[in-house]
């Protein structure tokens, strides 16, 4: 490697890009113009200072008790979902592209939804394969006919994009429209930054994101069943879920309340709560508890944590849902690779933001050609989230590769592959050397969707992976989080 | 508009809260009262703790004798004692954690750092340090804690559910030191004199002694401290003002008018006030300290459970 021309002391001494793109950093080492304010900053502070501050965010992020739970002992061992301290600056150019292209992309997935489980244009004309849609594991029979509240199905979306550093062009990675989660995260690392950075929130104008809870609210109330003031509220599996945190602190600041299902009853196909006055009735839930767990009667009879009855309440059109019921079609890992037809098809618009390559296993030609270039690609099962049921081919063992031939051949719909993308880069803290060093990321900007436009609060989830090298961000596999700047300006 | 799981939480955790420190006041006191304690004496008294605690059938379980360092670490420290202090404190804690999108920021906070701090101490090396840096905090920990719920949560039903849940495990507790203590000191004894130094304990552990001082200028006779233990109207640890608190908190909850009870909960804790409020110490003693103190016990478990029927149990559906 040649030497960095960058030449902060301390902290970034030796910082190099590498061969990635790297967000802060052009190759030849000089900060990005959008990123000086915040690298002068940083080249102020020496390692002791800024370990002093990852230690206050820490203590922080500690006592609002913004932690996973491990459990390898009668108590439970609690985990802090590590923040990085820098930033990832995004320009507002950059910015508004990406508006653009998650906005046509959950207005057509939304408009898919209402079609898959409507008149099903889009498989009589044969641009998506029907086999493909109904044979997915998220297909929900049970939603056909349904008139979800004003047409929509996907209120929330959060829709993972990476920075393919060949092109450093933004590309969408998946879609997640069932419950996608790590919102607060994104307002929570902000309240930590602007404590920790203020003189670089004085220099640069970062857009706000902390109306995300009261635009949510609005989302959720516009679907009411009733005229009125609704009762609106939040259901979560419970405080063992891994993103309690997040069903807590959503509740807390739309104002709402927090319910389990035993806070819930159905009687005569209308949903009321348990109160101390006695049932008060529901209309709008914001679901955090996948599809398959709401209703024991008409989902999986061993949910503990479903209300009995809920499903013929929403069919009955007494209790609206966010997200509908049945959207797992949509963010299917197959049903991904046809996002480009299925934006044309009902839009007429050829896609913004760009599709990963993928090929589909269910193809004869695509699994002959996946099959023998296992240890190029990634695979993931079209199902799957949070990092699951994958084989990242370059760094798998040959026993993996060989496990993973096998299970893709015996279930070829099941699994799609892609080339792998070599993610952008963010100067992240490593604690082992002391020094700021480059890391891959990835971005989730979190879509709401009002039935007429989608508003994006400015940025986003930038999930990192801190380990030197990985490629993977989920927080399973030792990734940490980000602040995301988007800025008003382009500097 | 109060769901029934998040009045029962708050409920619980004014209980829990309260637990740990009584808990932690008796083992403060009387660690540090027995240390001038005959040998003999001392051990008897471990004993009478563990059955204030209410877990002796645990207890006898796990350990042979009940010595300083066994009844230290069991009502101390055991997690799978969930009336020790760190298993009620974690309780507390878990309570807060499933309704935290109901309370204030500052509470939920001030009880995770609690917790955090509490889980940091470790028996042995407290042991040897001497209880009291340990239960100094849990003490101060539980001030802060009613400060903070005082001052950050709005006053309306959850917060009385809170103060409900206090007064009465205070109210309950009391009765069960003063029975012990009475059990105990006076009816185990042949000798004469009446164990000064061993009254002064109860009293320093329901923060009475010098309440007690002043109101009677004597040396402790047994009597006066159950009168005072039991009947005073302001002594924050007494029964008679904490269920005179629990009275209030049922009445700020239901709407009814003074005087008159909108559920069996507040009829039970409006009889056991007015009993408190007219009978005199001597009326108690005539019809046997021991029963009088078993009844408002046994009292305190009902209306314990009218509670939880009126506000928090709905029949299966």
């Amino acid at each position: 490697m040649e030497p960095s021309k960058v030449t902060a002391a301390g902290l970034l001494g030796s910082y190099d890009p590498g061969i990635f793109y790297d967000e802060m950093f052009t190759s030849g080492g000089e900060p990005r113009p959008h990123c000086v304010p915040f690298f002068d900053e940083l080249a102020q502070m020496g390692t002791p200072q800024f370990e002093e501050c990852r230690r206050l965010a820490d203590l922080a992020f500690l006592l609002q008790g913004i932690t996973f739970t491990v459990y390898n002992d009668g108590l439970g061992t609690e985990r802090l979902f590590p923040f990085d301290l820098v930033p990832r600056i995004v320009p507002r150019a950059d910015w508004d592209r990406i508006e653009r292209g998650l906005s046509q992309r959950v207005i057509a997935l939304n408009l898919f939804l209402q079609d898959i489980y409507g008149p099903q244009r889009i498989l009589k004309d044969r641009v998506v394969p029907r086999s493909l849609v109904l044979s997915c594991r998220h297909f929900r029979r049970e939603m056909i006919g349904v008139n979800v509240p004003r047409g929509i199905y996907t209120h929330i979306a959060g829709i993972d994009l990476v920075r393919d550093s060949s092109t450093s062009e933004f590309l969408v990675l998946e879609d997640n429209v069932r419950t996608p989660s790590g919102v607060s995260y994104v307002l929570e690392n902000r309240l930590v930054m602007t404590r920790m950075f203020p003189r670089a929130f004085l220099r640069q104008e970062v857009l706000p994101v902390h109306h995300y809870p009261a635009e949510l609210f609005q989302i959720l109330r516009a679907i009411s069943p009733r005229s009125g003031d609704p009762v609106v509220v939040t259901l979560t599996p419970g405080a063992h879920n891994s993103a309690y945190f997040e069903h807590s602190f959503l509740a807390q600041q739309m104002g709402i309340e927090l319910v389990e299902s035993r806070d819930l009853i159905v009687d005569a196909d209308v949903v009321y709560m348990k109160t101390i006055r006695g049932l008060t009735r529901v209309d709008v839930i914001y679901r955090r508890v996948d599809d398959e767990f709401l209703d024991p009667i008409a989902f999986r009879p061993d949910s503990l944590l479903g209300v009995p009855g809920l499903m013929s309440a929403y069919r009955a059109g007494n209790v609206a849902l966010a997200n509908a019921i049945g959207n797992g079609i949509a963010d299917d890992k197959a049903i991904y690779a046809y996002v480009p037809e299925i934006i044309k098809y009902y839009l007429g618009e050829e896609q913004v933001l760009r599709n990963v390559d993928t090929y589909l296993c269910s193809r004869p030609a695509d699994l002959s050609y996946v099959s023998d270039h296992l240890d190029q690609l990634v695979v993931k099962a079209v199902g799957e989230s949070g990092g699951y049921g994958m084989l990242m081919g370059p760094w798998a063992s040959k026993s993996a590769i060989d496990e993973f031939r096998v299970r893709v051949r015996a279930d070829p719909r099941n699994y799609i592959a892609q080339p792998v993308i070599p993610l952008s880069r963010v100067p992240s803290y490593d604690p082992a050397t002391g020094r700021i060093e480059g890391r891959h990321v990835d971005l989730r900007p979190y879509c709401l969707y009002d039935g007429d436009k989608v508003i994006i609060v400015p940025g986003g989830l930038t999930r990192v992976a801190l380990k030197a090298d990985s490629m993977v961000v989920n927080s399973s596999q030792g990734g940490g989080s980000k602040d995301t700047w988007v800025l008003r300006g382009d500097t | 508009m109060m769901l029934s799981r998040i009045a029962e939480s708050l409920f619980w955790m004014g209980r829990y809260m309260e637990r740990a420190e009584e808990t932690a006041r008796l083992l403060d006191v009387h660690f540090h009262t027995l240390l001038e304690q005959s040998q003999q004496t001392y051990l008897l008294r471990w004993d009478s703790i563990i059955r204030m605690s209410g877990e002796h059938e645990r207890f006898f379980e796990l350990y042979g004798d009940a010595t300083p360092q066994t009844v230290f670490e069991f009502l101390g420290f055991r997690e799978d004692n969930p009336n020790s202090v760190v298993g009620c404190i974690a309780r507390v804690r878990e309570n807060a954690r499933t309704i935290r999108d109901r309370i204030s920021r500052e509470l939920w906070e001030d009880v995770n750092s609690f917790y955090h701090r509490i889980r940091g101490f470790r028996a042995g090396s407290e042991l040897l340090a001497g209880p009291h840096r340990f239960c100094n905090e849990v003490k101060f920990s539980s001030h802060q804690f009613r400060g903070v719920a005082d001052d950050t949560l709005t006053h309306d039903e959850g917060w009385q559910f809170l103060r409900a849940g206090r007064a009465l495990e205070r109210a309950e507790k009391t009765a069960r030191i003063v029975d012990v203590e009475y059990h105990t000191l006076l009816e185990g004894r042949t000798e004469h004199q009446p164990d000064h130094h061993q009254w002064m304990a109860v009293l320093k552990s329901v923060a009475a002694y010098e309440m007690y001082r002043r109101e009677f200028h004597s040396s402790i006779e047994p009597r006066r401290v159950a009168q005072l233990l039991i009947l005073h109207p302001s002594l924050p640890r007494s029964i008679r003002f904490n269920i005179a608190e629990l009275q209030a908190s049922l009445q700020a909850i239901s709407l009814a008018a003074p005087g008159t009870y909108a559920n069996e909960a507040e009829r039970l804790t409006g009889k056991l006030h007015e009993t408190l409020r007219y009978d005199r110490v001597e009326d108690i003693f005539d019809r046997g300290l021991h029963d009088f103190l078993r009844d408002v016990q046994r009292t305190c478990r009902h209306i314990g459970d009218q509670i939880a029927r009126k506000y928090f149990y709905y029949a299966a559906a």
